[in-house]
């Protein structure tokens, strides 16, 4: 691939890990900014308070109501060195394991702490 | 061979689709105080369906991505979130309308109350949802669903007037009641063109990882499945109108609408209705559900999959698990079921324009459908479609207000 258009190609597209298993989608993406260098894109950010921004300010308030509904204090959110992108195509393979980002934490804490406790739920296809 | 199977079935699912609690009520109510005069709404509604089911379908087995996923990562997130909010508003009401008319078949069915069902009804549903895969949700209440066909065959003994019939397939003005008139339009083309239903179609064609080899399946499965569903839904407006409307009998309880197959039909009628309205209604349940659990995994980027244990998708799972519960609440608690279908159905119209105009951008993106990009007939039909849901957008709660109740 010659370019890459970021604001068609990058932003919003669904992440996966080297697994191939869906692990978000790009919520923000930052520039880095150095003294003498030219800005270069640097991170990927998953989470839900990276959404919210984007939104507008009722948005982010939302998203406090409901983190502050459910008692989380956290803000649960992932940042992907850009370098870690192992290709790009329908969607964006990163070279991280889905259990080690943060911002699965709630896929994490349902499966473990409800999903998986009701029977039937474990294994890999039905 | 195998192609023919995959063409029946898709022809079944949307027989078994489209007919539901919404079609239902809108067609008895139509035929019951206008005869057959709204029929043309239905044939416009079941085109306009087709149309769009034909696109999402395309556009699914072509990018192998479905609506949803593609409307978050073209449009951005913060276009996204209005979609996102109305679809999912709206979905919620009709989840429960659905819950309603279930409960409602059982109370007929065992003169228990409507309110002690909605509960185990949801519990059913969830089970089938963790247990079962997508081609037994979808199969299951595609087959089940054939029962809707009474519909027909108690239109055709109770021996319709066919040029009336065909006259009324042309738009008309009515002589009297003009707000009820389009109150009810209004309320018909949200319960033929739900949202639900196109996003459900084309997370259904990943599930079943559609290719480009599908698009023939696809064009047969949405023209000519809608044009039998929406057949049927036009037969319920006929019997309304035949047996209804002379009674001078408006449609307030769904009881009264059991009458519609046991005129003609007898005690047999009676049961079959209530078959119908049960399993439509239940299908269209786990459709509805499923659909809106979609709509949250495929904007949000999570693991999602119906035949994927629920383990290996917990947000998704969790979604369709607390979702169908939640909508169970009302209806256990008494909400009318007849009313909060009313308003569902014309919120639904009034949804249209957020999943119909993103539409026409991304049925012609070459990036995503290289050459099966829309012609200029589709993009024509689109068009006019995306006005017509404005028109909704504008009308519907004006109506509601004037020729609601």
């Amino acid at each position: 691939m010659g370019a890459l258009r970021l604001f068609h190609d990058v932003i919003d597209a669904q992440l996966v890990d080297r697994h191939q298993e869906k692990i978000g989608r790009v919520d923000e993406l930052l520039l880095e900014l150095e003294e003498g260098k030219p800005p270069r894109v640097a991170t990927i950010v998953i989470g839900g308070a990276a959404r919210a921004r984007r939104v507008g300010r009722w948005m982010v308030a939302c998203h406090r109501a409901v983190h502050a509904l459910f008692g989380q204090h956290e803000e649960h959110e992932s940042r992907v060195q850009f370098e870690a992108v192992r290709c790009i195509a329908d969607t964006i393979e990163l070279d991280v394991e889905a259990d080690a980002l943060d911002s699965m934490h709630l896929e994490q804490w349902l499966a473990t702490h409800i999903i998986c406790r009701i029977p039937g739920a474990s294994g890999e296809r039905k | 061979m195998k192609k023919w199977g995959e063409l029946a079935l898709g022809i079944v699912t949307s027989i078994g689709g489209f007919l539901e609690v919404g079609s239902i009520a809108t067609s008895a109510q139509g035929g019951a105080e206008f005869g057959y005069q709204l029929a043309w709404v239905l044939l416009l509604g079941t085109l306009s369906l087709a149309m769009l089911m034909e696109m999402t379908g395309r556009l699914a087995a072509v990018s192998k991505r479905t609506y949803a996923d593609l409307l978050r990562e073209r449009f951005g997130f913060r276009f996204f979130v209005v979609p996102l909010v109305a679809v999912f508003v709206v979905s919620l009401l009709v989840l429960m309308s659905e819950i309603g008319g279930v409960a409602i078949a059982l109370q007929m069915a065992s003169g228990i109350d409507f309110r002690w069902w909605a509960i185990p009804i949801a519990l059913l549903g969830w089970f089938l949802l963790w247990r079962g895969n997508f081609s037994i949700v979808e199969q299951g209440t595609a087959m089940l669903g054939l029962v809707a066909i009474s519909f027909a065959v108690g239109a055709l003994v109770l021996h319709p007037t066919w040029p009336t019939l065909g006259r009324a397939l042309l738009p008309s003005l009515p002589s009297h009641d003009h707000a009820r008139y389009w109150y009810l339009a209004v309320a018909i083309l949200g319960a033929s063109i739900s949202p639900y239903l196109y996003l459900f179609y084309s997370a259904g064609a990943v599930e079943d990882e559609w290719t480009i080899e599908h698009l023939s399946v696809n064009r047969v499965t949405a023209g000519a499945g809608n044009v039998f569903g929406g057949g049927l839904a036009i037969a319920a407006l006929v019997t309304a109108a035949l047996v209804l409307a002379p009674r001078g009998i408006r449609v307030e309880h769904y009881e009264q609408i059991a009458l519609l197959l046991a005129t003609p039909l007898g005690r047999t009628g009676f049961v079959l209705f209530i078959a119908t309205l049960f399993v439509t209604c239940f299908g269209a349940t786990l459709e509805i559900v499923l659909a809106m659990a979609y709509l949250l995994a495929q904007g949000f980027g999570w693991s999602w999959s119906e035949n994927l244990k629920p383990g290996k998708d917990a947000r998704f799972s969790t979604s369709y698990s607390v979702l169908i519960l939640l909508a169970a609440l009302p209806i256990a608690l008494g909400a009318d079921p007849l009313s909060l279908t009313n308003i569902s159905m014309v919120l639904t119209a009034a949804s249209l324009p957020v999943t119909v105009v993103p539409l026409l951008v991304l049925m012609n993106d070459g990036d995503i459908l290289s050459s099966h990009v829309n012609g200029w007939p589709s993009n024509l039909a689109l068009v006019v479609m995306g006005l017509l849901s404005l028109v909704l957008l504008v009308a519907a709660l004006p109506l509601q207000l004037l020729g609601g109740g």
